[in-house]
C-alpha cells in the first residue's frame, strides 16, 4: 500500500519500453510544461556567483493566480541545443543558481515548483574542479530550510544525486513514464558488473519506474499520461500535470510554515519507514 | 599554561590498540617492505613515505575513541533485500556473509570520549560493500546527528564510501536527504561537526554529509570526489591529471579545510574540540 493508499495500476510496458518512453527525444521538457503552466514565464539566470547553467531553467510566471518560482532541468531538442543544454546534465553552477532563486523565492513568499528531468549531474572533470559534490550537498541541505512550499515532479528522467539535488520537496509526484533511480542503469551495470551494456537486467533490478516508487512511499502520486505517452499530445500531459501539482500546492499553501518545514524534514527522515515496518530491519532504537 | 597546551603530553597516548588489518607486504607509496606490527604501531601510515592504508570502522573508533570509552548504538538493525536483488549475487547472502566475517554494516556509529570530552563518533567500514549508504547506515547516522543536536555534543565523522547502495535502490539515494537533513539540526543547534574524510570517498557519500562538516579534514593522498575516475573517462573521454581529486586537490579548489595525517588526527581533533567548546 502507499501513502495514500492508491493501488499502482497495471502495465503491460516492459522496464526498459518505459526508460525509452522516460527518454524519449520528443518527451516534453521542463519548458515545454512551464510555459503551458504560465504563459508569461520570465526566465532569471545565473547563479551570481561565476555562471549561467544552462542545463537548468529558472524563473518566476503567473500560475494558478499566483507568482511562482520554476525551476527545471532542460534537455535539448536539436544536436546544437543538446551541446548547450549539456543534455540536462548540471554542473555546480546550476545548483548554486537553485539555491539562489530559492532564496529569492522565499522573500517573496512565492510557492516553488520543481521539474526533474536529468540523466545526472555532469560526470567530468570541470564539474569535479568547481565542487559538484559539496555544491549538490550544500543545496539538498538547503532545500530543507527553505520556507515556502515546494512540490517537485519527475517528468522524465530521475538520475541519481543530479536529480536528488533538485528533489527535496514537501510532495514529490512522478508522471506514469518517468523513472527515478539511485543510478541510471547503465552507471549501475557499470558499477555491479564494470560491464555497462548489461544496463537493461540493471534497470530491472532497480525498480525504478513510477509504480515501483509510489509502492515504495518515495513519491506521493503517479500522474496518468495520455495515451502514446506524454510526447503523443503534449497539452493533455500538461493539463494532467497542472492539476495534479496544483492539488498538491493548494494544500500545502494552507500550512503554517513552521509545520510545513517539519514536514518536509519528517518526509525525507522517515522515507524508508515501510522498510522500518519490516521486522528483519531490527527494532527501532 | 594555556588549556591549549595542556593536553599535547597526553594525546600521545593513542586511543586503543589497532586491530591487524591485512597487508601487502610492501608499501604501495615506496615499495617498502613492510613489518605489520611497526605499522599498527603507527596507525596504519607507512614510516617512510606516508602512505594512508585504508583501515575500517573497528581501527577508526579505537584510533578515535579513549580506551573503554566506546558505547555503540543501534548495532541490531539489519539490512534486507527489499529489492530482491539476484545478479551478479543476492544482495541477502553478500550481507549475510559480512555479517559472519565480523563487520556490522558500512557505517558504525555511538558516543564515547575524546581526550575525556563526549563526543558522537560515525565511522563508515569501506569493506561492507565499498562503504556504500545504506538504509540501515543512513539511520545510524541520522539518529547519532538527531541526539547530538538535541544533547549538544560534538559530533565526529569517519567517512571512506563508494556512494549510495545500487542494492537498496532509490531507498539508498533518499539516505542523502535523510542525512543532509539531520546535518541542518547539527548546524541548526550550533553543534560542532567535524567530517574527516579518508581514502575513498565519493558519489553520494561525498554529495552529502562528508563534504558538509564545520571543518572538512582529509587524509593525504585519500581519493574525494563525485564521479569516479573510470566513469569520468567512459563518459567524455577526458585525461585526468595526476593527482585529480586527490585530497590535495580538493584542498587546492576550496572543498576541504585542510589535509591532516592520521597520526596527529587525534591531536587536532581534541584541539578542534576546546576551540569549540
Amino acid at each position: 500500500m502507499t501513502r495514500h493508499g492508491r493501488k499502482p495500476d497495471v502495465t503491460t510496458l516492459s522496464v526498459w519500453q518505459v526508460i525509452e518512453l522516460a527518454r524519449h527525444p520528443e518527451r516534453p521538457y521542463s519548458l515545454d510544461y512551464i510555459r503551458r503552466l504560465a504563459p508569461d514565464f520570465i526566465e532569471l539566470h545565473g547563479d551570481r556567483l561565476s555562471a549561467d547553467d544552462p542545463a537548468l531553467v529558472g524563473g518566476i510566471g503567473t500560475w494558478h493566480g499566483r507568482t511562482t518560482m520554476f525551476l527545471g532541468h532542460q534537455k535539448g531538442r536539436s544536436l546544437q541545443e543538446r551541446v548547450a543544454r549539456n543534455w540536462g546534465m548540471m554542473h555546480p553552477e546550476g545548483y548554486r543558481k537553485a539555491i539562489r532563486l530559492a532564496h529569492h523565492a522565499a522573500k517573496f513568499r512565492f510557492p516553488i515548483v520543481s521539474l526533474i528531468d536529468t540523466p545526472g549531474a555532469y560526470p567530468g572533470a570541470g564539474a569535479e574542479e568547481r565542487g559538484i559534490a559539496a555544491a549538490i550537498a550544500e543545496a539538498i541541505m538547503e532545500w530543507f530550510r527553505i520556507p515556502v512550499p515546494i512540490v517537485a515532479a519527475v517528468i522524465g528522467e530521475g538520475g541519481s544525486g543530479g536529480a536528488l539535488g533538485m528533489g527535496v520537496a514537501d510532495r514529490v509526484i512522478m508522471l506514469e513514464n518517468s523513472i527515478y533511480s539511485v543510478a541510471s542503469p547503465e552507471a549501475a551495470a557499470s558499477i555491479v558488473w564494470r560491464d555497462n551494456t548489461r544496463k537493461v537486467e540493471a534497470a530491472e533490478q532497480l525498480q525504478l519506474t513510477s509504480r515501483d516508487l509510489l509502492a515504495m512511499g518515495v513519491v506521493e502520486e503517479v500522474v496518468p499520461e495520455p495515451k502514446g505517452s506524454a510526447h503523443a499530445a503534449y497539452d493533455t500531459a500538461a493539463a494532467a500535470l497542472d492539476e495534479a501539482l496544483n492539488r498538491h500546492m493548494q494544500a500545502l499553501l494552507q500550512q503554517p510554515t513552521e509545520e510545513l518545514l517539519q514536514h518536509r524534514y519528517e518526509r525525507f527522515r522517515y522515507i524508508d519507514s515501510l522498510v522500518h515496518a519490516e521486522p528483519q530491519f531490527g527494532p527501532k532504537v | 599554561m594555556s588549556a591549549l597546551a595542556k593536553p599535547a603530553t597526553e594525546l600521545r597516548i593513542a586511543g586503543s590498540k589497532l586491530p591487524a588489518i591485512p597487508l601487502p607486504t610492501n608499501c604501495p607509496g615506496c615499495g617498502v617492505a613492510l613489518d605489520p606490527e611497526t605499522l599498527r604501531k603507527h596507525n596504519y601510515v607507512c614510516g617512510d613515505c606516508g602512505h594512508h592504508f585504508r583501515i575500517g570502522a573497528d581501527a577508526w573508533i579505537a584510533l578515535i575513541a579513549d580506551r573503554g570509552s566506546w558505547q555503540e548504538r543501534w548495532g541490531d538493525l539489519r539490512s534486507h533485500d527489499l529489492l530482491n536483488w539476484k545478479v551478479p549475487k543476492p544482495y541477502q547472502e553478500v550481507v549475510e556473509k559480512l555479517l559472519e566475517d565480523g563487520l556490522n554494516e558500512a557505517v558504525r556509529t555511538g558516543t564515547c570520549t575524546l581526550a575525556d570530552r563526549p563526543i558522537w563518533l560515525a565511522a563508515f567500514d569501506f569493506r561492507f560493500v565499498g562503504g556504500t549508504l545504506s538504509i540501515v547506515a543512513g539511520e545510524r547516522l541520522a539518529r547519532g546527528m538527531e541526539q547530538a543536536a538535541s544533547s549538544g555534543i560534538p559530533y565526529v565523522l569517519v567517512s571512506a564510501s563508494g556512494g549510495a547502495r545500487m542494492q537498496e535502490g532509490v531507498l539508498a539515494l533518499m539516505q542523502l536527504a535523510k542525512v543532509n537533513a539531520a546535518v541542518g539540526r547539527l548546524h541548526a543547534a550550533g553543534v560542532p561537526y567535524f567530517s574527516v574524510l579518508t581514502d575513498p570517498t565519493f558519489g553520494g557519500t561525498a554529495a552529502s554529509l562528508a563534504l558538509l562538516g564545520d571543518v572538512n579534514i582529509a587524509e593525504p593522498g585519500a581519493a574525494i570526489g563525485f564521479t569516479g575516475p573510470r566513469v569520468i573517462k567512459q563518459a567524455t573521454y577526458a585525461d585526468l591529471p595526476p593527482g585529480f581529486q586527490s585530497a590535495e586537490f580538493q584542498l587546492a579548489h576550496g572543498q576541504v579545510d585542510l589535509v591532516h595525517p592520521r597520526t596527529e588526527l587525534r591531536r587536532l581533533l581534541a584541539h578542534l574540540l576546546e576551540m569549540y567548546p
